[in-house]
């Protein structure tokens, strides 16, 4: 049995913002520029990236609505209609509500009857184990086919509004995603049987790391360290803000090792025998910033399993880094855009920095 | 990197202690010491116990690295004289870990006549005992992780333990010392691994050094919290 990608889509909602045009869309925290910005926006090297709120902050789209629609596009290229898809496995970093499941949300958004239902929590990762969960499910021959759609909707965190709730002092770490993510959703139609040019998924296999690293991206944590208290652990919700525990925080001196424990699934799948690095001709990274791509490009080039550089696809540029559903977003437009012939094998990678989940999986490209 | 690992086999070996190394840092993130560290709860008085363990296997570390030249025979005189070249100038750098405990507020005394903890013991005997083996290739892979160290020391430790207690890099002198030469050292070891490593059984046995300097490395900084 196999399992096939037979269709995919997205939807990025609203224009494309540029780095000029951010500032005034998210805000003047306390009526200032950032310092920080330049700065950041230089290494991550985005150029343009979109919002689902507006300069007054209304929400122009919900997380469901723009997961709906992604997985709507998806539909509107692929063999079967609504009715016939058997399952649902969805993921986000954080839904519209805090309960139900985004799942949940989703498919009441599509009108999709019957499914057999998924929700996958976590950030950047958790599309890919929301797809590992719809790819086993299918290969254990429980379902035809899935719907896995990854969405995020994380510019409603950089309101200037919430930074200035939490107080006056603005620190790096609360900052930096700030001018790291954006807004978008991406979808992929998963079935039994090839379609037409399709991709075959081989395997996914992700390792996770969070016993041996501290948290190093959260929502929750208030940004003292020694104060371990959740957001749900204050009296009131107001004084979680008001300590700062909502903020969206990186913390950038773990970051790194992102680097390093990327390269280092990279090269256990190798010695698996389930990459051959000379027979990958398309990577395909969600890498959250450019600079990020150059060392894990050294890196692996130093240790002598490099893929060279034209291989390497990413819209991360164009399309902003949208967390858990850039991955989608970009293999949607590598196919829809990209050349690749029937036999070419793709390797793609979400190394995360919420706790240090990587995520890996090859696929072929098959002609039915 | 100007010059990478060339030869195939010195490419596997590299890969494999890459891995190694990998796993060593999600080992250190295990130990209570360094969470601590991680969380900036470290007071100065953790530091001198760190540094008061860690001068034990400091002034050890000569002693093997010099033996580990001895050992080397005449098909490898060239593999002597670069160890013989790292041994002499690494062999005092337990004076500046001294200075620094002092400066940190320690006894001069107490550094100097403390026993070597469980760990330390662990590692400097294997090491001692890989050292007198004839021609010990597989040293490379404890070199690496103790190369390794030095730069993390360097790169991560050194401001964590300045900003945690307060200090202004007076008494991280040993540590920060460590990130001077990396490159150069990393080069030198590169081409180490390339000369040393040249068959399958080579390998396995540099990787597998490796592993047990990096586990009994662990265990020393884990025994730092245990006093008897």
């Amino acid at each position: 049995m196999s399992v096939f990608i037979t269709s995919s889509g997205h939807f990025l909602p609203g224009p494309p913002i540029s780095n000029d045009q951010m500032e005034p869309l998210l805000g003047l925290v306390h009526g200032k520029p950032s310092r920080l910005k330049r700065r950041i926006l230089q290494s991550n090297g985005i150029k343009t990236r979109h919002y689902a709120i507006d300069a007054n902050h209304n929400t122009t789209i919900s997380n469901a609505g723009m997961a709906a629609k992604a997985a709507e596009h998806c539909l509107s290229t692929s063999f079967l209609g609504k009715r016939q898809i058997k399952m649902l496995s969805a993921a986000t970093s954080q839904g519209d509500v805090v309960l139900p499941g985004f799942g949940s949300m989703l498919q009441a958004e599509l009108g999709l009857r019957d499914i057999e239902l998924h929700s996958s929590h976590g950030i950047c990762s958790s599309s890919m184990m929301a797809l590992k969960a719809a790819y086993t499910n299918l290969l254990a021959g429980e379902q035809p086919n899935a719907l896995v759609v990854a969405s995020e909707l994380t510019s409603r965190l950089f309101k200037a509004s919430r930074y200035e709730a939490a107080g006056s002092a603005l620190d790096f770490n609360a900052e930096f995603l700030r001018w790291m993510l954006s807004d978008g959703a991406g979808a992929l139609l998963l079935e039994n049987q090839p379609r037409d040019k399709c991709f075959r998924v081989d395997w996914i296999r992700s390792f996770s790391h969070a016993d041996a690293y501290p948290v190093c991206m959260s929502v929750g944590y208030p940004g003292n360290n020694s104060d371990s208290r959740s957001w749900q652990d204050y009296a009131t919700y107001a004084e979680a803000e008001a300590a700062g525990a909502l903020l969206i925080r990186q913390d950038v001196r773990l970051l790194e090792n992102i680097v390093k424990l990327g390269v280092d699934g990279y090269l256990r799948l190798i010695s698996e025998g389930r990459v051959q690095p000379a027979k990958v001709d398309h990577v395909l990274c969600h890498y959250s910033s450019h600079y990020f791509r150059g060392k894990i490009f050294d890196m692996m080039q130093r240790a002598g399993v490099g893929i060279a550089e034209h291989k390497w696809y990413s819209n991360l540029y164009q399309r902003g880094n949208t967390g858990c559903a850039s991955i989608f977003i970009m293999l949607d437009e590598f196919r829809r855009s990209q050349p690749h012939q029937a036999g070419d094998t793709i390797l793609c990678m979400v190394p995360e920095s919420g706790r240090f989940n990587n995520a890996y999986m090859q696929l072929t490209v098959v002609e039915a | 990197m100007t010059e990478p690992v060339l030869s195939p086999q010195g490419q596997q070996c590299l890969q494999a202690l890459m891995r190694v190394w990998f796993e060593f840092e999600r080992q250190l993130g295990r130990v209570p010491l360094l969470q601590r560290l991680d969380r900036g709860q470290f007071s100065k008085a953790d530091y001198c116990q760190l540094l008061l363990n860690w001068r034990q296997q400091v002034i050890e570390g000569s002693r093997w690295i010099s033996r580990c030249a001895s050992s080397f025979d005449r098909d490898y005189s060239d593999v002597r004289s670069v160890i013989i070249g790292h041994a002499r100038e690494e062999h005092r750098d337990y004076e500046m870990l001294e200075q620094d405990y002092v400066a940190a507020g320690g006894t001069l005394a107490d550094i100097q006549t403390a026993a070597r903890n469980i760990g330390t013991e662990a590692l400097h005997g294997f090491l001692m005992y890989r050292a007198s083996q004839s021609n010990p290739v597989d040293l490379v892979g404890a070199m690496w992780i103790i190369e390794g160290l030095g730069q993390k020391m360097a790169s991560d430790w050194a401001e964590q333990i300045d900003k945690a207690t307060g200090g202004d890099g007076s008494f991280t002198r040993f540590m920060r010392y460590h990130g001077a030469n990396d490159d150069d050292h990393l080069q030198k070891l590169y081409q180490l691994l390339d000369r040393l490593c040249q068959s399958p059984a080579q390998l396995a046995a540099i990787v597998r050094t490796a592993r047990v300097t990096a586990r009994l490395y662990c265990l020393q900084l884990e025994e730092v919290d245990n006093e008897y």
